[in-house]
């Protein structure tokens, strides 16, 4: 390779030698095009429709591409398939510098265009994967067809055989690379173009209208939807235990725990709540551990299942005059469990007071305590590692208590009401 | 390169079992977050001794886009296409869940055609994803010609997702109500030829797959999950009912119309890698079984109730939950004033699952963490949300 790429500096000044050298690029340039290795990196949605447009549906093949290389040393391209986040650009950084030039990278779909869905009040999709690594062809579409795919796969062949020898593939480095924003330039050329073009088309239009003065612009009539009927929804069909047996036999071994937003509640109150909204009790919590403990081993509730674990934020947005009222309890720890023997669900809360902390380190603090049910279920694990990381709520007793979901460097607990992030872009509407 | 002794490094973040003080040497390898046996970005690092795993400690995030966050600054309909994303092999399903979710606060009813739309595309959607899963799984056991039989037959259910909701993958096809528009006046007909179709692949991927004497040595045995860790890790879906526990929330809570059609919940005994997989297999007969009952009675009228200017579910939490192909998927909303939710939370089964991966791959050899792994059907997406 090293001697063909010196050939254009040699060659060029003999007569007829640009001959031989376009032949050379001819055949170099042939030969790329037609044998692209992909990666095989799909980070989401994006990757099931990149591995339809490999299958015998779509056969990929036939563009040269199925080569599919598990390794970047070994491929030649990344197809961007699905959303790059903020905890996977170094990862994507590092596949690309291990690619072998020359590389190219096509962004398929519109979150790696632009963050596509995800582009407002995000905090943790990138809104472009050009922000990160040099893109050569987009496909827009959330997701691409695989006949997207390959139009775009096309594209990118058009722009290989386009490459010269005389230009050679240049591996720029992505901190000295200058930052052109090819979408502000199109439209700034654009413009000018409609300004130069705006006195004739003017003219053209007065002329059409001089000529045809009955001319009515064609208006597609509005097709309606046939009316639907306004049906009320049937009573639900409820699981497992009546919601008022359920209720006795909890009153009965914790008579301080009440129902959420009915604290008044009695049997007669809870038989007449809808069957299929489970029921929501609020434990004081001093009782929490007793109360879990007491639901997954009383064998007639059966919740042997934990379901899941969450957390609410309750903060609410200070008033006009910047005013905030004080909570007596900050969040919410709702705990959901499932009866695999009788098929109803069972959420209890625990409202958690918030610990004095400084203003200035409230939003990166650890706000409250509680036990953790590790202990009793081994599946609350991922679930409360992830309510710490939301919310900064730490389970005192959890073995292994790290953030789940966001980098370990990760400032703030986004799913807190006051969170704020500068990545997140407020939607303009 | 010098490999030093694990005993004498400090554990890397996660790995909790005590050292076993034998004298061979424990290693650690970083598998992922790009790697085509993990179904996505998961990043495993595993504890090896040889070649048999100690430990395996998932570390997730890699695909998380904060769904749950944004969903708070926007209406609960511009919220429902987003769960399309998370998890994309049953779009439908998460679709279903917030629905009735809505539906439930703010009383919308459903018509009979509605319903009978609903259970069609679900049933469709479920033997799509197992199929995914069937080529998946006999790629990762090396069996190439899986993927491409599978993908082969999950075209035909696409194309008829095609014809029904514009979309291939992310549908975006439920309303609270309904469905966004009605079926194609031939839906029944093209159902029950892409059953027909899906049936016959099925015998053929039980000559290729199913009996075939490899596939059995590699699953039988492996990675058996007993009932009552399953339960106790709140594992759902086919790994749930492989390790024994009959529950499936078409059947035990009973949402639409499942409680007007016959078909049987597959249960294992064994709780291992192939009584996973058999599970999911008959599962897709099982669809097949719905989808021709559904097909045969399939009612005429409207297919939506009135669609409602906008949503302002009352104040409240809410909750509605449907069985995917993967799990018990839940939608917890909790509404205040406005359009917007105030918090919505996703309960995701994939992550529930992959909290059995650890206990399932000790003591097995790192070949057979991929053929778990892949049992497990995870969907990376759906667990980072």
């Amino acid at each position: 390779m090293g001697l063909i790429q010196k050939l254009p500096a040699v060659v060029d000044p003999l007569p007829g030698g640009r001959h031989l050298v376009d032949a050379v690029d001819t055949i170099v340039n042939w030969a790329r095009a037609n044998s692209l290795w992909p990666l095989t990196f799909g980070t989401s949605c994006c990757a099931i429709e990149m591995m339809a447009s490999s299958m015998p549906r779509y056969d990929i093949s036939r563009f040269g591409s199925e080569v599919f290389r598990a390794t970047p040393r070994q491929a030649d391209l990344i197809i961007l398939a699905g959303t790059i986040v903020d905890k996977m650009v170094e990862v994507l950084k590092t596949l690309y510098e291990q690619l072998p030039g020359p590389k190219y990278v096509i962004a398929m779909g519109s979150c790696t265009i632009s963050g596509g869905p995800f582009i407002y009040d995000n905090y943790s999709v990138v809104k472009g994967a050009d922000r990160i690594i040099p893109v050569d062809v987009y496909i827009p579409g959330c997701p691409p067809r695989p006949e997207a795919l390959f139009h775009g796969l096309l594209l990118l062949q058009e722009k290989i055989k386009k490459e010269s020898l005389r230009r050679p593939w240049v591996d720029t480095t992505l901190h000295t690379a200058p930052f052109v924003n090819p979408f502000t330039r199109a439209a700034l050329e654009w413009e000018t173009q409609e300004k130069e073009r705006e006195p004739a088309a003017a003219e053209a239009r007065a002329k059409f209208a001089a000529e045809n003065p009955d001319f009515k612009p064609f208006k597609a009539e509005r097709v309606l939807p046939p009316p639907m009927p306004d049906l009320p929804r049937p009573a639900g069909k409820g699981a497992g235990l009546p919601h008022g047996e359920l209720f006795d036999l909890v009153r009965a071994a914790f008579p301080s725990v009440v129902l959420h937003k009915n604290e008044g509640a009695d049997r007669a109150s809870v038989d007449a709540l809808p069957s299929d909204a489970p029921l929501d009790f609020v434990v004081p919590p001093g009782e929490y551990l007793a109360f879990a403990r007491f639901l997954r081993d009383e064998p007639r509730l059966a919740l042997d299942l934990f379901f899941d674990l969450t957390a609410v934020d309750w903060e609410q947005p200070p008033a006009p005059n910047g005013a905030t009222t004080p909570l007596a309890h900050r969040f919410h720890l709702v705990v959901q469990l499932l009866s695999t023997v009788h098929g109803h669900l069972v959420f209890f809360r625990v409202p958690l007071a918030e610990n004095e902390v400084p203003d200035d380190s409230r939003k990166t603090a650890v706000l409250a305590e509680v036990p953790s049910l590790v202990p009793l279920w081994p599946g609350a694990n991922f679930k409360e590692r992830e309510a710490y990381d939301m919310f900064g709520i730490r389970f005192s007793g959890h073995p292994d208590l790290r953030r789940l979901l966001n980098p370990e460097t990760f400032e703030g607990f986004p799913l807190r009401k006051d969170f704020t992030h500068p990545a997140m872009v407020k939607r303009p509407y | 390169m010098e490999l030093v002794p694990a005993t004498d490094q400090a554990l890397p973040p996660g790995f909790l079992t005590a050292r076993s003080g034998r004298a061979t040497e424990e290693y650690f390898i970083n598998m992922g977050p790009q790697h085509p046996s993990t179904h996505g970005v998961l990043r495993l690092v595993l504890r090896l001794d040889g070649e048999t795993v100690v430990e395996v400690v998932p570390h997730l995030g890699y695909i998380h886009r904060g769904i749950e966050k944004q969903a708070e600054a926007q209406t609960y309909l511009q919220y429902l296409h987003l769960t399309d994303r998370m998890d994309y092999l049953s779009s439908h399903h998460n679709n279903h869940a917030v629905c009735l979710a809505i539906e439930k606060a703010m009383g919308i009813g459903v018509p009979e055609r509605g319903e009978y739309i609903r259970i069609i595309v679900d049933e469709l959607q479920r033997i799509q994803s197992h199929l995914v899963f069937f080529a998946c799984f006999g790629a990762d056991l090396g069996a190439l010609t899986c993927i491409l039989q599978g993908f082969k037959a999950r075209e035909y259910i696409t194309d008829l997702f095609d014809a029904v909701c514009g979309s291939r993958l992310t549908m975006n096809f439920f309303r609270p109500g309904g469905s966004v528009r009605d079926v194609p006046e031939d839906f029944t007909d093209r159902v029950r030829a892409v059953c027909g179709k899906v049936d016959a692949m099925l015998a053929e991927f039980d000559r290729l797959l199913t009996g075939n004497l490899i596939t059995k040595e590699r699953a039988r045995g492996i990675g058996v999950l007993p009932r009552a860790e399953a339960i106790a890790l709140g594992c759902t879906g086919p790994v749930l009912r492989g390790s024994g526990v009959d529950f499936d929330l078409r059947k035990k809570a009973p949402y639409g119309y499942y409680d007007r059609f016959e078909f049987s919940v597959p249960l294992g005994e064994a709780g291992d890698s192939w009584d996973r997989y058999l599970i999911r297999m008959e599962e897709m007969r099982q669809s097949l079984r719905i989808l021709e009952q559904a097909c045969r009675s399939f009612p005429g009228g409207p297919y939506r109730s009135k669609e409602k200017p906008a949503y302002r579910l009352p104040t409240g939490t809410w909750f509605g939950a449907v069985e995917t192909p993967r799990g018990v998927f839940s939608t917890w909303i909790v509404a205040e004033k406005g359009e917007k939710p105030w918090r919505i939370h996703s309960r995701s089964p994939s992550l529930a699952n992959l909290a059995a991966l650890n206990p399932m791959c000790v003591g097995h050899k790192i070949a057979d963490l991929i053929t778990i792994l892949a049992t497990i059907d995870p969907v990376i997406p759906d667990m980072d949300r």
